[in-house]
This record gives structure tokens, sequence and C-alpha cells, in this order.
């Protein structure tokens, strides 16, 4: 049997992990649909709140492909959720470059599973593509069909070709971050219980 | 009727849907293939008797849509009223998507889904990740339940007020009982030969029926309407 290849066993452990990590998501993208400034906030949110089902994972990955696999069912659940396939790409690459990064610790490194983790966490980013790439003619969608302004300005001044910058940053500084507070709890609670 | 649905046109339904939801509708023609294209999971739905469910989701969509055409005419101003707009348009966009993908995930069995995947050569990481990801969004709810009650007897409300509290009180218990959950279900995948060398053979045998291919006609119809009107204008 190869020991390089992946087994049942870890597609199994993907699926789960993914699984969880999506509830975490869909729950704070209910938070979303309050104002559109909550939207933008995601890119703290759910870096933090993700880190521990995501650090209990990485404590589970001894292979190469774990990750970029993960990255691949997001992309695809995101796009059965109607987030477009502009983001897929964005999302697919976060996968494989934190995948990449976290090999190079030999998925024990706690210094790289940080940096990986942050790498990562750009995948949230992917979900603002749609509104930031087909920024004009979905402005214009809505201002034709009747819509205030307001809404629109609100919308497109938390979310637009300047600020995705800053958001990408602030993904990756609260990605680091999290991955702190999430090794901390999983030491915490984990550890102990003998599951790691 | 009791004719059911092959996998394959579920997961293209999803496709279309996802695709054509991302086209905003401009005009009423569009509008109605965009409303027609929603009752079909509706209508799917209630011939696989998930009537409730069925039932939650006209309600929320009518509702949603008849706010959104009422509104629309009107001046919307103000803060309450660009919020409601709003809203209820997320709603009208996102919904078809929502509904594709409950009524798929709701009636698929996943050993159709598995030899169906098979069959259109998907790799097998994805295929079976995917399967468990299906499997376990009503599992997580349950343990969710599990924990709720639990919290509730021991007179547990929120998490007295502190936000991290409130998340760790609830994530650390599904964490523990997903990951027992994960480690039986790779045993028992195992012992039914999941990862083996050989091909797998499944009990399930898949043909596409008349209804499939109406459905396939149906929503590559609706797909191209969209792209037409869209880019070809």
């Amino acid at each position: 049997m190869n020991k390089k290849r992946l087994q049942a066993k870890d597609f199994i452990t993907i699926g789960i992990f993914t699984a969880l990590l999506f509830v975490v998501e869909f729950a704070c993208g209910m938070l979303g649909f309050l104002h559109p400034y909550i939207v933008a906030s995601y890119v703290i949110m759910i870096p933090i709140v993700g880190s521990i089902p995501m650090m209990l994972f990485y404590t589970k990955i001894e292979k190469f492909g774990m990750l970029t696999i993960m990255s691949v069912l997001l992309a695809i659940i995101m796009f059965v959720m109607g987030m477009g396939y502009l983001g897929a790409p964005l999302i697919i690459l976060a996968g494989i470059v934190a995948d990449l990064i976290a090999k190079s610790g030999n998925y024990k490194s706690s210094k790289k599973t940080v940096i990986s983790y942050g790498v990562f966490c750009l995948w949230i980013c992917a979900n603002y593509f749609p509104v930031i790439v087909t920024a004009d003619s979905y402005r214009k969608d809505l201002l034709d069909g009747g819509y205030s302004a307001e809404y629109c300005d609100n919308l497109f001044r938390a979310i637009n070709y300047k600020t995705i910058g800053v958001l990408l940053v602030l993904c990756f500084v609260f990605g680091c971050i999290g991955a702190f507070i999430g090794k901390a709890v999983v030491k915490k609670h984990f550890e102990k219980a003998g599951i790691v | 009727m009791t004719a059911r649905l092959d996998p394959r046109t579920k997961l293209y339904m999803i496709l279309v849907v996802s695709a054509v939801v991302m086209m905003s509708a401009t005009t009423p023609f569009l509008w109605a293939v965009r409303i027609l294209m929603t009752i079909v999971p509706i209508v799917l739905l209630i011939t696989e008797k998930h009537y409730a469910s069925a039932f939650r989701f006209l309600i929320l969509y009518t509702s949603a849509l008849v706010i959104n055409f009422t509104c629309l005419s009107e001046q919307s101003e103000g803060f309450l009223m660009a919020f409601l707009v709003g809203y209820c348009s997320i709603i009208v966009q996102f919904m078809p998507a929502m509904i594709t993908a409950w009524y798929v995930v709701r009636t698929t069995k996943i050993d159709e889904f598995v030899s169906a995947m098979q069959k259109m050569h998907f790799p097998d990481g994805i295929t079976i990740s995917l399967a468990v990801v299906m499997r376990f969004f009503p599992t997580i709810k349950e343990e969710y339940l599990a924990i709720r009650d639990a919290m509730k007897m021991r007179g547990i409300v929120l998490g007295e007020g502190n936000i991290a509290r409130m998340v760790e009180f609830r994530m650390i218990p599904l964490l523990f009982s997903c990951v027992n959950i994960g480690d039986e279900l790779s045993a028992a995948a195992i012992t039914r030969g999941l990862g083996g060398k050989v091909k797998r053979t499944s009990v399930e045998i898949l043909k596409l029926g008349i209804q499939d291919y109406l459905l396939i006609t149906l929503f590559t119809s609706v797909l191209l309407i969209f792209v037409v009107f869209k880019y070809f204008r």
C-alpha cells in the first residue's frame, strides 16, 4: 500500500471538516443579510470562528492534497449556493498555496500552519468577487429596477476595487490571529481528551 | 407518478440554476422564465412527498416576490424601505439555487449519487468527500440539537452573555461528536470496500427516463434564453 496516496479515511475526514466549515460560514453569512457593512466584516468573523475546526483538521493532515480537495469542495458548494464561478479559481488557488506552505513544514511545523491557515482564509474573499467584477452592470441593474441609490451606495462603498486589497490583507491577518486562538482551543480541549 | 429522477439530471439542474441565478432578470419575459425555473423544483419536492418544505419555500418565495414588485413601483426611500427591498431581492435572487440544492440533497440517496458520479468519471476523492458532505449536514443538525437540549437541561442560556463562550460551548462538543462519527464512518466505509483497488459496482442501476430528458431539455432552454438575452440582445 502506498503511504503517500490519500486513503478513503482521509476523504471522509475532508468531507466532515468541509461540512463543519461550511456550517460556520453559513451561520456568519446569515448575519450579513442585516446590512451590507456586515458582509464586509466576514473577513474578521469567519477566520476566527472557523479556526477551531480548521486547527483540528490540520492536526489530521499528513499528506499533500487534503487542503486542495477541501478548497475544490468549497468552490463547488459556493457555486451551488449561487455565489457563481468567478470566485472558484481564487478558492482553489488559495487551497493549493496553503497546502504547499503546510507541506514545506511537513504538516507539523506550527509556524507554517499559522501562515498556511492565513492563506487558506483568502477563500472568503472569493464571495465578494461577483459584486466586484460585475460591479458596473450589477449596479445598473439595481438602479434600473428602481432601487434607492442609498442601498447601492452602501454596498459598493464597502466592497469595491479599492477595498478588496484591504479586505484580503485583513483576511490574512485575522486568519493568522485565528490560528493562534484555534490552536489554544484545540490544546485546551482536544489534546487533554486524547483525540488529537 | 412514482418515476424517480436520475441523479445526473438533478446535478444538471443545479448547474443550470446556479448559472442562471448569477444573471439578473430585467424584462418581464425573463422574470417569467425565472419564476418557472423556481416552480419546477418545488413541484418536484411535492411529487417526492416533501409537502412541508415545498409549502415553506413556496410561501417565502411568493411573499418575497410580491414585496419586491410592489415596492419597486414606488419610490423606495429611507432606511427601512431600502432594507426590506434589499432583503427581498436577495431572497428572490438566490432562492432558486437554495430550493434546488435542498431538493437534490433531500431526495438523492448516497449510493445513487456515488454511482452517478462514477459514471461521469469524477475522481474518487471528490466523489467520496462530496458524498460525506451531503450526508453530514443532517448529522450536524441533529448533534447540534442534542447539544442545545443538554445546555438547556443544565440551565445555560446563550453562554451567559459572553460571545466567546457562546461559540465555545457549542463548537467544542459538536467537534467531539463529529470526529467520533467520522471514525465510525470510515470504519463502516472500509468494511464495504471503499478505497479498494477494484472498481466498485452498485446495486442501483441508473438509466435516463423520459422525465429526465424532458427536464434536461427544459433547463437547457432556460439557460439558452438567459444567455441569449444577456449577451446577444
